[in-house]
């Protein structure tokens, strides 16, 4: 046997041991999008893959049940939001505790770490009074305001510290060499160097905010404000019980954005999961 | 072009004084080299000069302007760095302009001067390429290249080639020196290598806990040490140092100073005879051949170590009882607090 032969055996033995641990994390995954076409009868009928009968109608008929167009709007602009306030302010206030000395930094960060210890659900009857108190409730400001300021900024605004402290001291020297200023410096050279932790933060963030439930259902009441989450839990019927077909075709729907991210973002995406590391 | 002079400049990190009080005036033009082992506070000197260090008390002045308090950025210098300090994600020709652009210097002019250095330093097939696909010497090169589009009138150098190979480190010794002879700019240079001060100052500067040991040039540190710590600090191999008494013996003419507790001689002005009661007595530990030159380790009859450096070939076997001896001008002379006396 030639050494290109075993290497190709090796190859397709390599192959076929990864395709069966993947069929645990794929077949739920095909399983939703097959019952998504499927009427409720055919769900609960003989288990198969495919749909016997194609029911497209399902897909439309999730856009007319409830609003879903509006919600699945609200769902990617406050997502949006939350990452792109989440990325300014995790890294400026990163960028402060790993470079800037001053008196109370470490203190600081202690404290800003200790936050992470709390349980979000210990937390969320305090803050539904507060933003009761602001006159926020119904609105999607909780939704953008506690992801952006509560925990998770917090994890974010670590694991850019983690990754500037890492940054060259004379890389920073060189820019002020050229004359930038420390807010310069952090932008032209800090923030263009910093992609990779940037990438993680903004799809580990982009995650949390879509996913978001706990708040939602605290914060929201009316059907035009929903999230995708809250909005998947309320696909049921007179009774009260779940419609399964509409209910999968919306979360086929609801995990698109999530499938482009990681599309066009595979690599940040592993780098990403690299990085989390460091918070461990 | 521009001098730089140093008054009393001190500096403090919390209790702990790093620069205890150092005066010095580097001339226009002038390649001056601070050096010192490591810890000497010769790269915090640098960072004072450049903007990059506040200076705790004491006055700076560059081309007569008082620069204490000037930010880095308008004190005319420009600082090439030990890591050299690219930005990463910049190709060759944006590192170049990077400080221009920041100064809003306009895009005809910038890339003007890009190109003009890039000629000089023959980086001009490199500008589209980034840091992370150049060699260290190349990327040396562009770190200089950005430093002189920015026209500065003082040069520094924080230890520019400790990154490098024994070979480049040679090569882009001479293009630095090169470099300052066409571009005649005030620099300042520092290293711990003794061979780089020596090859390119016209002026050295000995530093030691945070103090100036001695100011001169080359020659002068090399032949003319003001104390233990230089002359053996200067010159490679190291001085070797002996019990004033062993001078006598060294030289026979010479007469020795009256405070004179130590004297000093280089190894390569030790010559080495047949043992006679006018010369140095000592026995042969060990030879390593080096090609040009033969290092000679040889201990004393007071069991002293002592190195001499040949340039015969054929050297006497380990275990040979042989004379040593110098001229009487190559023998140097310290007191007991280390001062050279003559």
């Amino acid at each position: 046997m030639t050494r290109r032969q075993i290497d190709i055996i090796y190859r397709t033995c390599w192959t076929l041991a990864l395709l069966i641990v993947a069929i645990p994390f794929v077949f739920p995954f095909l399983w939703m999008v097959s019952a998504g076409f499927k009427s409720t009868t055919e769900i609960f009928g003989t288990p198969s893959l495919l749909p016997r009968v194609w029911r497209y109608e399902n897909f439309i008929e999730v856009f007319t049940y409830q609003p879903f167009a509006r919600q699945y709007f609200n769902s990617l602009y406050i997502a949006i939001a939350v990452t792109v306030l989440t990325l300014i302010i995790s890294s400026l206030a990163g960028y402060a505790l790993a470079r800037m000395r001053f008196a109370g930094a470490g203190l600081l960060m202690l404290f800003l770490v200790s936050a992470l210890m709390v349980p979000e659900e210990v937390t969320i009857i305090p803050n539904f009074f507060l933003i009761r108190s602001l006159g926020l409730i119904d609105t999607h400001w909780p939704l953008i305001l506690l992801p952006t300021f509560g925990p998770h900024g917090v994890m974010a605004t670590f694991l850019m510290r983690q990754y500037f402290l890492a940054l060259p001291r004379e890389l920073e020297d060189a820019g002020r060499m050229d004359g930038l200023s420390r807010i310069g410096i952090w932008w032209r050279i800090a923030l263009p160097m910093s992609r990779p932790a940037l990438a993680a933060v903004a799809i580990i963030t982009f995650l949390f905010s879509w996913n978001l439930f706990l708040e939602p259902l605290i914060f929201l009441s009316s059907l035009e404000m929903f999230t995708l989450p809250l909005a998947l839990s309320n696909f049921n019927d007179s009774y009260g019980l779940p419609l399964w077909n509409l209910q999968l075709a919306a979360t086929t729907l609801a995990v698109l954005p999530i499938l482009i991210v990681y599309l066009i973002a595979q690599r940040q995406i592993t780098e990403s999961f690299a990085l989390s590391g460091v918070k461990g | 072009m521009a001098d730089v002079v140093l008054k009393d400049i001190r500096k403090q990190f919390g209790a702990t004084e790093i620069i205890r009080g150092v005066d010095l005036t580097v001339d226009e033009g002038e390649f001056a080299v601070f050096v010192g082992p490591s810890g000497c506070g010769k790269s915090t000197l640098l960072r004072m000069i450049s903007g990059l260090e506040d200076v705790s008390s004491g006055e700076l002045h560059i081309g007569g302007r008082r620069m204490n308090d000037v930010q880095a950025a308008k004190r005319g210098v420009g600082m090439v760095f030990q890591s050299y300090a690219l930005y990463p994600h910049l190709n060759v020709r944006d590192n170049m302009g990077f400080g221009l652009k920041v100064r809003k210097v306009p895009v005809d002019e910038r890339d003007r001067r890009v190109r003009e250095a890039a000629a000089t330093l023959k980086l001009d097939a490199l500008l589209d390429r980034y840091p992370r696909q150049l060699s260290g010497g190349q990327r040396q090169r562009v770190a200089i290249g950005r430093a002189i589009v920015g026209s500065p009138d003082v040069f520094l150098f924080d230890e520019p080639l400790s990154n490098l190979d024994a070979e480049l480190r040679v090569h882009m010794r001479s293009e630095i020196a090169a470099l300052h002879n066409r571009l005649k700019t005030t620099m300042i240079y520092v290293t711990h290598d003794q061979i780089e001060a020596m090859t390119l100052a016209d002026k050295i500067v000995v530093l030691r806990d945070g103090l100036v040991e001695q100011i001169g040039s080359p020659r002068d540190l090399y032949e003319k040490p003001n104390n233990v710590f230089v002359a053996q600090f200067i010159g490679s191999p190291r001085m070797n140092l002996l019990p004033a008494a062993e001078a006598k013996l060294i030289s026979p003419t010479h007469a020795l100073p009256a405070s004179a507790v130590s004297v000093g001689v280089r190894p390569e002005h030790l010559r080495v005879v047949e043992p006679t009661t006018d010369s140095l007595s000592a026995t042969v530990t060990l030879n390593e051949y080096t090609g040009a030159v033969t290092l000679m380790h040889v201990e004393l009859p007071g069991g002293q170590t002592c190195l001499v450096v040949d340039d015969k070939r054929d050297m006497p076997p380990i275990g040979t009882r042989i004379g040593l001896t110098a001229d009487k001008d190559n023998l140097h002379f310290f007191d007991a607090d280390g001062r050279a006396v003559s």
